[in-house]
C-alpha cells in the first residue's frame, strides 16, 4: 500500500494539511530548516517544489520564489540532498514533489524516480502533464512499481467524462484546483466548491484535497468541512519571501502559521 | 489524445498544458473541425483576407537582387504588403473569427516583435472585441513603434517584467491570463506553437502563403521553384510557406533561425540546431535548455525570433530532414537588412533578413536558371530605430 493511502486510511485528522514550498529559496540549506519546521508544526504531507524556469501554472508569489531559487546554481544532487535531509528529520510524513514535466523528462524518468524514492519522495504532482498523454501513462506505470503515487489535478472546468477517465491513472489523492487561474492567495471561493468536491468524491474513490488560493485559517477551516485535505503554497512562500534573508525569523513565522492552520482544520 | 492521433508531428506536438485549459482546447478543436468544413466560414475568411488584408500578396521577381547575388533567380512572396505589415494578420483574422463563432468577446495575445500584437489589436478593433496584449518589457522598448500602435488601436498592453522580459515570458503570462478567463476569452496564439490544436490551426491559417506562392509561380513559369526559404521564430510564416511544397520532393526547403551572437547558450535562438526534446508552453518540441531541463534564455537581434522553443512541426521536419534549417547571426542579418534595402528598395523586417542571408547562399549554390522564393514575412519599419542604434554601436 502506498504511504499516502495508508495515511488517509488511518485518518488521524479530519482534513489533511498539505503545505508547499519551493526548494532552494533563498538557498538549499535554509530549505532544510524550513522543511523541518513545517514538519514539526503539523504538516500531514509536505509538497516540495522543484524549481522550473517557466512555471505557467503558478502566480506571481511562486514565480518569484522559483526565480530566487534558480539564482543558486540548480542541480538534482542538491534537490535530492535537501529532500533526504527533510525526510530523515521525520520519516513518517509523506513527501511529494511538485514540478513541471521538463526537468523530470530531461533527467530521465526512471533515474529521476529511483533517486526521488531514495530521498524519501512518495508521489508526484505535475501541473503540465495531463493524464491523457503517453508520458503520463509511462510515469504512472513506473511510479506504481515503486509504490509511489501520481497525483492529478482536477479543476472546476474538468468535465465528468474526463474525471472518470483520469481516475484510472490517479493514485494517492486528487488535487482539486479550487478556482480558475494560477496559484495565489484569494479572498473568495466559488460558491459551488462544496458541491464540486462532493461530486468528485462520488466519482473518484480517492481523497480529494483542495488547493490554489487558500491562505487564512478561516478559509482552511471552512473548506476542511468537506475536503479531505487543504493544500497551501503561496501563503507559505510569502512568509519565506518576506523574511528570507533572516532564517530564524522565517522559521518562527512558519512555525506560527503552520500550527495555526493545523489547529484550524482539526 | 494518443500518441499517433492528430496533434502530433512524429513524436512532437501534443497537449501539455495545465488541466484548467483542457476544456477550452477541446472546445477550440471541435469548433475548428466544424468550421474547417463550413462554407460560410471559408467565405468569411476569404472575404477579410481579400478586402481587409489585401490578399493575394504579390510574388515579386527581384531583378536587382538576382543580379547582385549572381545565382538563382530570386522571387519574393510579399507578406510585407499585408495590412499591418506582416504575415501575422492572416492568423489573427482567422482566429478572431473562430473566437467570435465560439461567442468569446475578449481576445488576448503574446507578442515579441509586436507584429502579432499589432495584428491582434487590429482585428480586435475591427471586430469590436476587448483586446489585451502581453509583451516583454524589453520588447516594449526595442519595438516601441508597434507598442504605441497597439495602444492606439484601443488594445491594452501589459508589459511583462519576469525573467528576460521577452517573448517567452509574455507567452507564459498570456497562458496564465487564459487560465483565469478561459470562459470569456480566446487566446490568439501568434505562432505555430502551443498545445494542440494551436500549431495545426496556425499552420492552416498561414498555409495561404505557400498556396498562393506556388500557384503564382507556376502560372508565370510553368514549373516549380528549385528552393524556398523562410525565417523561423516560432515558425508560423515558415510553416505557412512550406506547407504547400512539402510533398514536392524536387523543391528544396530551407529555414533560417537566429544564430544571434554565437554558439554559447544564451547567445542565440537556434532551437533546431542546438535544441533538445522537451516540454514548453504546452507542447513537446525542441527547446534550448540546460543539462537539468531548465529553459535557457534566448537571444536574437530580432525580437520576433527571440524564443527558445519552436513549433513542433518544424521539430519534426528537421528530424526527418525534409527541411534544412540554418543559423544566421545577428551581424549577418543586419548586413542583409541593409543590402536588400539598398539593392531592391524593400526594407525587410529583421526577422526576414535572416531568411535573405540563407537565400543568398542557396541562390549561389543553385546557380543561374534556377528559381528561389523567399517568404518576405514582414516589413522593417518597426526595426528602423533599433537598426540605427545597432549601427551606431557598430561604428564605435
Ligand atoms: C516579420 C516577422 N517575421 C517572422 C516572425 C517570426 O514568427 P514566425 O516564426 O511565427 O513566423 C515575426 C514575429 O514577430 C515577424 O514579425
Amino acid at each position: 500500500m502506498s504511504k499516502i493511502k495508508s495515511l488517509f486510511d488511518s485518518a488521524k485528522f479530519k482534513s489533511a494539511f498539505i503545505p508547499y514550498f519551493t526548494l532552494g529559496d533563498p538557498n538549499y540549506n535554509d530549505s532544510i530548516e524550513f522543511g523541518k519546521t513545517i514538519l514539526d508544526n503539523g504538516a500531514d504531507i509536505l509538497e516540495l517544489g522543484i524549481p522550473f524556469s517557466d512555471p505557467v501554472a503558478d502566480g506571481p508569489v511562486i514565480q518569484r520564489a522559483v526565480a530566487r531559487s534558480l539564482k543558486n546554481s540548480f542541480s538534482f544532487d542538491e534537490i535530492f540532498r535537501v529532500t533526504k535531509a527533510i525526510h530523515d528529520h521525520k520519516p513518517e510524513t509523506p513527501l511529494v514533489y511538485l514540478t513541471y514535466f521538463n526537468p523530470i523528462y530531461h533527467c530521465g524518468i526512471t533515474k529521476f524516480l529511483d533517486r526521488a524514492k531514495e530521498s524519501g519522495i512518495v508521489g508526484l504532482v505535475i501541473p503540465d502533464l495531463p493524464f491523457d498523454t503517453a508520458e503520463s501513462e509511462t510515469l504512472f506505470r513506473e511510479l506504481k512499481v515503486r509504490d509511489m503515487d501520481l497525483i492529478h489535478l482536477v479543476t472546476p472546468a474538468s468535465e465528468k467524462k474526463r474525471i472518470q477517465a483520469l481516475a484510472k491513472t490517479s493514485s494517492g489523492f486528487i488535487y482539486y484546483v479550487t478556482s480558475f487561474g494560477v496559484t495565489g492567495e484569494r479572498r473568495e471561493f466559488s460558491l459551488d466548491l462544496k458541491e464540486r468536491i462532493r461530486f468528485l468524491k462520488e466519482t473518484i474513490q480517492l481523497p480529494i484535497c483542495a488547493g490554489f488560493g487558500i491562505s487564512t485559517p478561516d478559509q482552511a477551516n471552512q473548506i476542511s468541512q468537506y475536503a479531505d485535505g487543504i493544500i497551501i503554497g503561496s501563503a507559505i512562500q510569502r512568509i519565506i519571501e518576506e523574511n528570507g534573508s533572516d532564517r530564524s525569523k522565517v522559521v518562527s513565522a512558519l512555525a506560527d502559521y503552520i500550527s495555526k492552520i493545523r489547529t484550524s482544520i482539526s | 489524445m494518443g500518441k499517433n492521433l492528430p496533434g502530433y508531428f512524429g513524436e512532437f506536438g501534443g497537449r501539455y498544458s495545465p488541466e484548467i485549459l483542457t476544456e477550452a482546447l477541446e472546445e477550440l478543436e471541435s469548433t475548428y473541425q466544424k468550421l474547417k468544413k463550413s462554407k460560410k466560414f471559408k467565405k468569411e475568411l476569404e472575404y477579410y483576407l481579400r478586402n481587409y488584408v489585401g490578399r493575394p500578396s504579390p510574388l515579386t521577381y527581384a531583378e536587382r537582387l538576382t543580379k547582385h547575388w549572381g545565382g538563382a533567380r530570386i522571387w519574393l512572396k510579399r507578406e510585407d504588403l499585408n495590412h499591418t505589415g506582416a504575415h501575422k494578420i492572416n492568423n489573427a483574422i482567422g482566429q478572431a473569427l473562430i473566437a467570435r463563432f465560439m461567442g468569446k468577446k475578449r481576445i488576448i495575445a503574446e507578442t515579441g516583435a509586436g507584429q502579432h500584437g499589432l495584428a491582434t489589436a487590429t482585428v480586435g478593433a475591427m471586430f469590436g472585441m476587448e483586446t489585451v496584449v502581453y509583451m516583454g518589457a524589453v520588447d516594449v522598448q526595442r519595438q516601441n513603434l508597434n507598442a504605441k500602435k497597439i495602444e492606439m488601436l484601443g488594445a491594452k498592453i501589459l508589459p511583462v517584467t519576469a525573467g528576460e522580459a521577452t517573448l517567452k515570458e509574455a507567452t507564459s503570462e498570456a497562458m496564465r491570463d487564459w487560465a483565469l478567463n478561459v470562459s470569456t476569452t480566446h487566446y490568439i496564439v501568434g505562432s505555430a506553437i502551443g498545445p494542440h490544436p494551436f500549431p495545426t490551426i496556425v499552420r492552416d491559417l498561414q498555409a495561404v502563403i505557400g498556396k498562393e506562392a506556388k500557384s503564382q509561380f507556376k502560372k508565370e513559369n510553368k514549373k516549380l521553384p528549385s528552393a524556398i526559404v523562410a525565417c523561423v521564430g516560432g515558425g508560423s510564416n515558415a510553416i505557412g510557406m512550406f506547407h504547400a511544397f512539402l510533398k514536392d520532393k524536387q523543391v528544396a526547403i530551407y529555414g533560417a533561425e537566429a544564430g544571434g551572437l554565437g554558439p554559447k547558450p544564451g547567445e542565440h535562438s537556434a532551437t533546431l540546431t542546438y535544441g533538445k526534446t522537451g516540454f514548453l508552453h504546452g507542447t513537446k518540441t525542441l527547446i534550448i535548455q540546460d543539462e537539468f531541463g531548465q529553459i535557457v534564455p534566448a537571444h536574437s537581434v530580432s525580437a520576433g525570433l527571440d524564443y527558445p522553443g519552436v513549433g513542433p512541426e518544424h521539430a519534426f521536419l528537421s528530424q526527418t530532414g525534409r527541411v534544412d534549417y540554418r543559423m544566421v547571426t545577428d551581424e549577418q542579418a543586419l548586413d542583409c537588412f541593409l543590402e536588400v534595402s539598398r539593392i531592391e528598395g524593400i526594407i525587410p523586417a529583421l526577422e526576414t533578413a535572416h531568411a535573405f542571408h540563407v537565400a543568398r547562399d542557396v541562390a549561389r549554390d543553385l546557380g543561374k536558371k534556377k528559381d528561389l522564393i523567399i517568404c518576405l514575412s514582414g516589413r522593417g519599419d518597426k526595426d528602423v530605430t533599433e537598426v540605427l542604434r545597432l549601427l551606431g554601436e557598430r561604428s564605435k
